[in-house]
């Protein structure tokens, strides 16, 4: 390998970068929009707004008082209730919007566990309706549990490594942060390696006496430079938090989204940067299969998408189905996400065997695509 | 004073054929693109493949410049079996497509292929540049550029290390014809100096301007001999006429 010819490679590569205004917004200006977002809205979720329609298919005052009671009970809870005429009716409010959630207590509540209250919803919004059904369910258990003269003792949650945030943000925040790069990485790489090949200038370079080692290593470094100033930026925004005070008409704010880090933020850096040099192999490893930078973006789907579904970005690993847990040990971004939240949340160092099995693996794979990647860069192929 | 420099390493010798091929064939899959070609060329001479297209003058440029293999022969070019990469820094090619980089400036351009070819001198860059009439807009954005700029840089790009040997895949496609005179001056001042040109083309009228040409056509050379040669030989006015009495000639042969 020659350092001159290197050189020029990572050169040129930073050059094209750095005159493309629109591949550096997307570089780092995109991953901030987006976290920013996120952050906003898991953090800024109100408690739902609860139209309760309460109705009863038993007769006689008995089940008029405890209508009444409930009724009080979810008033004091801070919903809005109205006692429906019959269960039919109460179903008609949830249907014409004028209750979200109706409850049609059974004539025989007295029957202990045999007695079923339905809690009926509109369907259309599963994740509203549960945050919805989880809000009245607690209110009906406290508000049956005082009418049976007990105090139900409060639930505390609590974890092994850090204490449990309440910044819904947290668990996140590692997980996009890696995804993001990874993808940002991914597209560009694939684009510009595209253009290569169908612009003429491959067949060209491979008429030099430039290797294709040569090639991916420089894609690697002139790529993986701009991925440092990505991670960096990001990492900072993510960790970081700047209070702005207030000018003139301008209320005071905050700048960054200050997620708290147990372990070292160089560290993640690190990590994330592995992920990276990952992605540039793959985009240059993909482009082979395209034609136009149309498919470098049909590509998403079928390789960047798995990947966020089986990387514990969005659903615990964990939890997945049997079937797709062995599929969850390919995926580089999953080791990539496994390693900043051991960082993040553990505050792993390197000393910690998981966070070295991370790193190990994100290093192998990032030097395999790599040769992979070099293979695809046949003197045959134009 | 193109080819005497230092990087170049051994000179061209007189007595030696600068590009050699013997019984070259490729084939993709059923398809056969050249079908047993065997030729010497000769140093510091302008070399005409004529053809029409898809006739193989690609497949052999790209078979001579090691850019694929040969299903069967050998091709050598100042002495070396091809392909063989260290030999590729005593070689110019002029693609097809312009093959630079939009987004980079003229001088960026020259200057990274002067790199890729290990030529350390950057007054060769320079030179490069001032052959093909960009000297002036070394700072120019190459997207900027007009068709026939875009075709000077690539030239430009692809004789920046001095190359004893050169080939040209169809250089004056798209250029004016203006810029083509320019071209053939360009190449005439570097066959003087001793350079090996080889240049494909489909045009005719510009066959005249080389030293010698190569008839392909179906994978084959169907004849060879100076423009003036081929005319005599096939008892025919213009070269067209020439290259389809020798066509006919190689089909009822086959």
């Amino acid at each position: 390998m020659s350092a001159r010819r290197l050189r020029a490679i990572v050169l040129r590569v930073i050059a094209e970068i750095r005159r493309d205004r629109p591949s550096l917004a997307l570089l780092f200006i995109a991953p901030i929009v987006v976290t920013g977002l996120l952050t906003f809205i898991l953090r800024d979720t109100t408690s739902p707004d609860v139209r309760v329609a309460i109705a009863t298919e038993g007769t006689g005052p008995a089940a008029g008082q405890v209508v009444t009671r409930l009724a009080s009970a979810l008033t004091g809870a801070g919903m809005t209730v109205t006692v429906a005429a019959s269960p039919d009716a109460s179903r008609n409010a949830v249907r014409d919007g004028a209750a979200t959630v109706a409850i049609v207590l059974p004539a025989n509540l007295a029957a202990g566990r045999d007695a079923q209250i339905a809690l009926v919803t509109k369907g259309l919004d599963p994740a509203g309706d549960g945050a919805q059904i989880q809000a009245v369910s607690s209110a009906i258990v406290g508000s049956l549990a005082s009418s049976l003269g007990a105090v139900l003792p409060a639930v505390v949650h609590q974890t092994v490594y850090g204490t449990p945030s309440a910044d819904p943000m947290a668990p996140f925040a590692p997980a996009i942060v890696a995804f993001f790069l990874y993808f940002f990485v991914y597209l560009l790489t694939g684009v510009s390696f595209l253009r290569e090949r169908t612009g003429g200038t491959l067949e060209r370079l491979m008429a030099t006496p430039v290797t294709r080692g040569e090639i991916v290593t420089g894609y690697t470094l002139g790529f993986g430079f701009f991925a440092m100033f990505q991670v960096a930026i990001l990492l900072v925004w993510a960790l970081g938090t700047v209070r702005v005070p207030a000018i003139g008409p301008l209320p005071e704010f905050s700048l960054g989204l200050g997620i708290a880090v147990a372990g070292s933020p160089l560290l993640a850096f690190a990590a994330v940067l592995l992920l990276a040099l990952g992605a540039v192999s793959l985009g240059i490893f993909l482009s082979t299969f395209a034609r136009t930078e149309l498919q470098v973006i049909q590509f998403i789907p079928v390789v960047l998408v798995p990947q966020f579904l089986l990387s514990g970005v969005l659903f615990s690993v964990d939890s997945l189905p049997a079937v797709l847990q062995p599929l969850v040990h390919v995926m580089p971004l999953a080791y990539a996400v496994d390693a900043l939240r051991e960082i993040f949340i553990r505050g792993a160092d390197l000393s910690v065997t998981s966070l070295q099995v991370d790193l190990a693996v994100l290093a192998v794979v990032a030097v395999l695509f790599a040769a992979v990647a070099s293979r695809t860069i046949r003197r045959d192929v134009v | 004073m193109m080819n005497s420099d230092s990087t170049s390493a051994a000179a061209p010798d007189a007595r030696q054929p600068a590009i050699r091929a013997v019984g070259l064939v490729k084939r993709f899959g059923a398809v056969t693109a050249l079908d047993g070609v065997t030729f010497d060329l000769a140093p510091g001479r302008i070399y005409g493949l004529l053809g029409p297209n898809g006739s193989g003058k690609t497949t052999l440029i790209r078979l001579l410049t090691g850019m694929t293999r040969a299903t069967a022969g050998s091709a050598t070019v100042l002495g070396v079996r091809m392909p063989d990469r260290a030999n590729l820094a005593r070689i110019g090619y002029m693609t097809q497509g312009d093959g630079v980089y939009p987004s980079l400036t003229v001088a960026e351009n020259a200057q990274f292929f002067a790199a890729a070819y290990g030529v350390e001198d950057a007054a060769q860059v320079a030179d490069a540049l001032r052959l093909v009439g960009l000297a002036d807009r070394s700072k120019m954005i190459v997207g900027t550029l007009s068709g026939g700029q875009r075709r000077r840089l690539s030239l430009a790009c692809a004789l920046v290390h001095r190359p004893p040997v050169l080939f040209l895949d169809e250089p004056t496609v798209g250029v004016d014809p203006q810029l083509r005179v320019q071209f053939w001056g360009h190449f005439r001042t570097l066959a003087d100096a001793g350079t090996t040109i080889v240049v494909s083309s489909h045009v005719m009228d510009e066959a005249d301007r080389c030293d010698e040409l190569l008839f392909v056509r179906a994978g084959r050379v169907i004849a060879r001999g100076t423009g003036s040669g081929l005319r005599a030989e096939a008892g025919t006015g213009d070269l067209e006429s020439a290259f389809l009495r020798f066509a006919g000639e190689s089909e009822a042969a086959a």
